[in-house]
């Protein structure tokens, strides 16, 4: 293979390096240059955290040839700070607060530089169409776009440099003061290093064989190809698991690899760990699995069922977990009840996307004791689980969590640091795995997706008086947690609402689909996306203001839970008055609003989407008004 | 993952008619690289080795930019970020800015190119009906016998089905021409999953003249991406709409017929609603940026549709 030489100038240094000849430009910033403020969150163009200048010109680096950069002036985040003083935009990400997990923000720094330096007075709408390319997953994105207006503004003049210093706070005051995070610069500056940046001298690339089946036994597996490939230094399977092979948040039914069958597309069936990526990955692909087909299954209700295929045999029902409410005699209140109404919801299995997709080292150092560096939410867990796995003393393992680059609860499963683990025993030598954004959404734990029964009853005057739900969720192939998420949907499931007849019951259940996990809101999301739509369909059908019904309904200072917890203090009432007035809420029952809308191109409301800041003459009178 | 055995990056058509001669059958040209590095990864076509990638974007004659004559030449490595930045080019055609800042984002469209979109063929593409809508005809360039040899055929007949064109395996898009159109008013109307980095679910691109009464259609060229196959210029609605006075029937009744084109595999009621929709939108904002007397349509027709 001919390699490509690279001659260029990187942040003002001239550099040479023979690349393979297929690398982009992005390998060759982090691989070659070691400059791993640049990231990779997709590979694929979609989300920016790759983002660099080639020649001025701000470019996806993940989506440009190496080849294309032959003698060319490359800029990197690392560029903008080379003085050792952060430019102003890094300033005012910083004062702002616009860093979260900061895994997007180099990126974000790189579109906003671009879009200041292409013109300097950008409107605040030009700023938004100019950073479309970036996607962020923490901030909402209003911080960053008010740092881009803060430092723009600065540049200009229009507000003075002290506008970008920290801003003054009583000794000792957090709440309500304007705290600047501590680790903001090393984000701005792209120097703070994730798993995936991570590089260590002798270091292993590992690549995963994954299913292709949704439920298949495992006849046999031949890494003996695999292993024979020049470059490859250990292949692992569940055989290499020295002891207690399972993990998960609640059950430990998961193993490290697939275990005699495998109960999902995409679970790992084996590991490879070789020097270079692609070697690992053609490794990977010639290990010669046998699969003897099972029949698989993917709806909930239908698992449930007697004569259903079984998942797991310690659970021949495929229940993962029930969690029963009871409270009061509901079918008698809805008896009583002026108005009863029935319904079935649905909501998706959703994926957390978080920018950074899943990374992490392994190694065992001097002492013997075997170390694992990821983003892990659950180091603690992890390592108690690991030690049982590799069957090694507790003070033998090590956790140590990486920046972690989003996690939203996706992160809390110990879904590769298993095998990264074995992988390092194996070889002796430190071994990393990045997963591809592919991998990480085909494999990783999803939001549970649920079919809700509800039914609930009120008086005409809008009281609440009984709430029957009935949620079953889809787990996927594995436990993970799906049973804090059902308990977590029961408890909440029913809204802050005083209600005296009650009745819940959330269901997980095991599938041969994707495995479902924690995921912000951890299952309250799921009913009570199902109680509020009952809430406002009662609003409507009493012709009563949905605030109003809910104020009629909601718990107060003092009230008990439905699972017997005193509250102290409730604070929906304010929470509903704050809504009401951001909402430009006009009162009255939702059938009485007619066609026309007040709170629609007033001060303060949201304009259509639209595209045009960029275009000097606004195209049409609407749009113009809009714009203003 | 694409991988490849050689990367070239030849400096004249010669040398990239050299690369493909002595690489026949086994090579793939690149240009901006946006379709193919994102088509050879897991879900799509997966890792995929391609023995010579020959990129083709340095070659000058892909990077003509020229208004001259009522004509306008574009080369094929054209990246659509141009159409905003250079005002030429945005007065000669006036279609391409708002087709380009649908397009992708800020930086994918200093990559992407306009034949790279041609000859990818998606039947979604965004720069495909809004070239097709300007007249565009497409040079294919080929090296036969030692000779360098051209022809041009009109870019509707370009493009024969998704990922299929009349581009033979010898062949490189050289160039695109197009007439300059500096009285028209252009209007480019989309729809996918998102606002930024989507393909279109669907496009309607309009270009429209008005006579100097300022009431009637001197001109209408009308095409829709993302109902069929290939993108498709919509002629019976311009013929319909050509010298008629500008109104708000005329313009729903133009809509109205506009759904029947619907031909794609899914989702036809929604693309249905969605085309009648946007032949509105896209043709009350060319008319009006091709100066059109606002008061011939209402301000409410023109807030629900514009
Ligand atoms: C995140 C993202 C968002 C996108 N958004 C959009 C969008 O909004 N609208 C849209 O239409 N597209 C979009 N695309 C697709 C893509 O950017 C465009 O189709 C682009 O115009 C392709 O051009 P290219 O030069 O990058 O093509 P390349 O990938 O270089 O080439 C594409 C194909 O064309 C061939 N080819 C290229 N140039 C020539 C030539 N001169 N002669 C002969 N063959 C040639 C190549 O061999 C290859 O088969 C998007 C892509 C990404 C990754
Ligand atoms: S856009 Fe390049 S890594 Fe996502
Ligand atoms: S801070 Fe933007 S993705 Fe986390």
């Amino acid at each position: 293979m001919p390699d490509l030489k690279i001659e260029a100038t990187v942040n003002g240094r001239k550099v040479s390096k023979n690349v393979a000849p297929f690398a982009r430009l992005l390998d060759f910033v982090r691989d070659d240059l070691n400059l791993t403020g640049t990231k990779e969150g997709c590979g694929a163009g979609e989300c920016g955290t790759c983002s660099v200048f080639v020649d001025g010109v701000l470019v996806k680096s993940c989506l440009v040839p190496a080849a294309k950069a032959k003698g060319a002036k490359i800029e990197t985040v690392e560029g903008l700070a080379r003085s050792g003083e952060l430019s102003v935009l890094q300033k005012a990400f910083h004062k702002t607060g616009a860093s979260q997990c900061g895994y997007c923000i180099p990126g974000m720094v790189m579109a906003a530089t671009a879009a200041i330096r292409s013109n300097p007075l950008v409107s605040d709408d030009e700023i938004k169409e100019r950073l479309g390319g970036n996607i962020c997953r923490c901030t909402g994105y209003s911080k960053i776009f008010e740092a881009v207006e803060l430092a723009r503004d600065v540049m200009n003049g229009a507000r003075p440099a002290t506008a970008l210093q920290e801003e003054e706070v009583d000794e000792g005051q957090f709440i309500g003061a304007n705290v600047r995070r501590l680790d903001a610069p090393s984000k701005v500056s792209g120097a703070l290093r994730y798993a995936g940046d991570t590089v260590m001298p002798g270091m292993l690339h590992v690549a995963v064989l994954r299913s292709p089946h949704p439920h298949a036994r495992i006849v046999s597996i031949d890494t003996s190809a695999a292993e024979a490939l020049p470059g490859v230094e250990a292949v692992v399977t569940s055989a290499d698991v020295p002891g207690v092979d399972g993990f998960g948040v609640f059950v430990h039914d998961q193993p490290v690899m697939a275990k005699g069958k495998v109960r999902y597309v995409g679970e790992a069936v084996a590991a490879v760990a070789a020097e270079d990526e692609l070697t690992a990955k053609r490794a990977a692909a010639l290990i010669k699995v046998v699969f003897e087909a099972l029949p698989a299954i993917f709806d909930p209700d239908e698992a449930m069922k007697a004569g259903a295929p079984i998942v797991h045999d310690y659970a021949p029902d495929n229940v993962t977990k029930h969690i029963p409410i009871r409270k009061g005699d509901v079918e008698k209140a809805l008896a009583e009840c002026d108005l009863v109404i029935e319904n079935t919801y649905e909501t998706q299995q959703v994926e957390h996307a978080y920018l950074e997709p899943e990374a992490g080292l392994a190694w065992v150092d001097h002492d013997g004791v075997v170390t694992v560096l990821s983003p892990s939410q659950n180091i603690t867990n992890h390592r108690h689980m690991l030690s049982r796995i590799i069957a090694k003393p507790i003070n033998k393992v090590r956790f140590i969590m990486s920046p972690v680059g989003g996690g939203f609860g996706g992160k809390e499963d110990m879904i590769y640091q298993g095998m990264l683990a074995l992988l390092a025993m194996k070889t002796g030598k430190p071994v990393r795995l990045v997963f591809t954004r592919e991998e990480s959404i085909a494999t990783t734990a999803k939001r549970h997706p649920a079919r809700i029964h509800y039914r609930s009853g009120f008086m005409r005057d809008g009281r609440l008086k009984a709430i029957a739900l009935r949620m079953v969720s889809d787990g996927g192939a594995y436990g993970l947690s799906t049973e804090g998420v059902m308990r977590k949907a029961a408890i909440l499931g029913a809204g802050p609402y005083d209600i005296q007849n009650l009745q819940v019951d959330t269901i997980g259940v095991y599938t041969n689909n994707t495995p479902s996990g924690a995921f912000r809101s951890f299952g309250a999301l799921q009913t009570q996306f199902a109680t509020e739509t009952q809430m406002d369909i009662a609003a409507e059908k009493l012709g009563l203001d949905p605030f109003e019904i809910r104020r009629i309904n909601m718990m107060r200072n003092g009230a008990i839970t439905h699972t017997k917890q005193k509250l102290g203090s409730v604070s929906i009432g304010r929470v509903l008055d704050q809504l009401e007035k951001a909402a430009q809420w006009e009162k009255g029952a939702p059938a009485q609003r007619g066609d026309s809308r007040g709170d629609l191109g007033t001060d303060g409301a949201r304009r259509a989407c639209a595209l045009d800041a960029r275009f000097v003459e606004a195209p049409t009178k609407t749009m113009k008004s809009e714009v203003a | 993952m694409l991988t490849c055995d050689d990367y070239l990056t030849p400096v004249t058509l010669g040398e990239a008619f050299d690369a493909m001669e002595n690489h026949r059958g086994v090579y793939r040209l690149v240009a901006g690289a946006t379709d193919i590095l994102p088509w050879a990864r897991e879900g799509r076509a997966g890792d995929v080795h391609i023995p010579v990638l020959i990129d083709i974007a340095g070659i000058p004659e892909l990077n003509v930019r020229e208004v001259a004559g009522g004509n306008v030449r574009l080369g094929a490595a054209t990246r659509f970020q141009r159409f905003l930045d250079d005002k030429t080019l945005a007065a000669a055609l006036p279609l391409m800015p708002f087709c380009a800042v649908w397009f992708a984002d800020d930086q994918i469209r200093e990559s992407a190119t306009i034949g790279g979109n041609l000859v990818n063929a998606s039947p979604a593409a965004d720069g495909t009906p809004a070239l097709l809508a300007h007249d565009a005809r497409v040079v294919l360039s080929s090296r036969k016998a030692g000779k360098i040899v051209q022809r041009t055929m009109p870019l509707s007949e370009f493009a024969t089905g998704p990922s299929n064109t009349m581009l033979a395996a010898d062949e490189i898009l050289v160039e695109v021409q197009c007439p300059a159109l500096p009285k028209h008013g252009g209007a480019f109307e989309k729809v996918g999953h998102r606002r930024s980095l989507v393909i279109s679910t669907v496009c309607v691109a309009a270009l429209v003249e008005i006579d100097a009464t300022g009431e009637r259609f001197a001109d209408v060229k009308l095409a829709v991406a993302g109902i069929g196959p290939v993108p498709r210029r919509m002629t019976a609605i311009e013929e319909a709409l050509k010298t008629k006075a500008l109104s708000s029937a005329i313009l729903e009744d133009a809509a109205d017929s506009a759904g029947d084109l619907v031909a794609s595999r899914t989702r036809q009621d929604y693309r249905r609603e969605v085309v009648r929709g946007f032949v509105l939108r896209a043709l009350i904002n060319a008319a009006l940026r091709a100066g059109a007397s606002t008061k011939l349509i209402s301000r409410e027709f023109e807030a629900k549709y514009a």
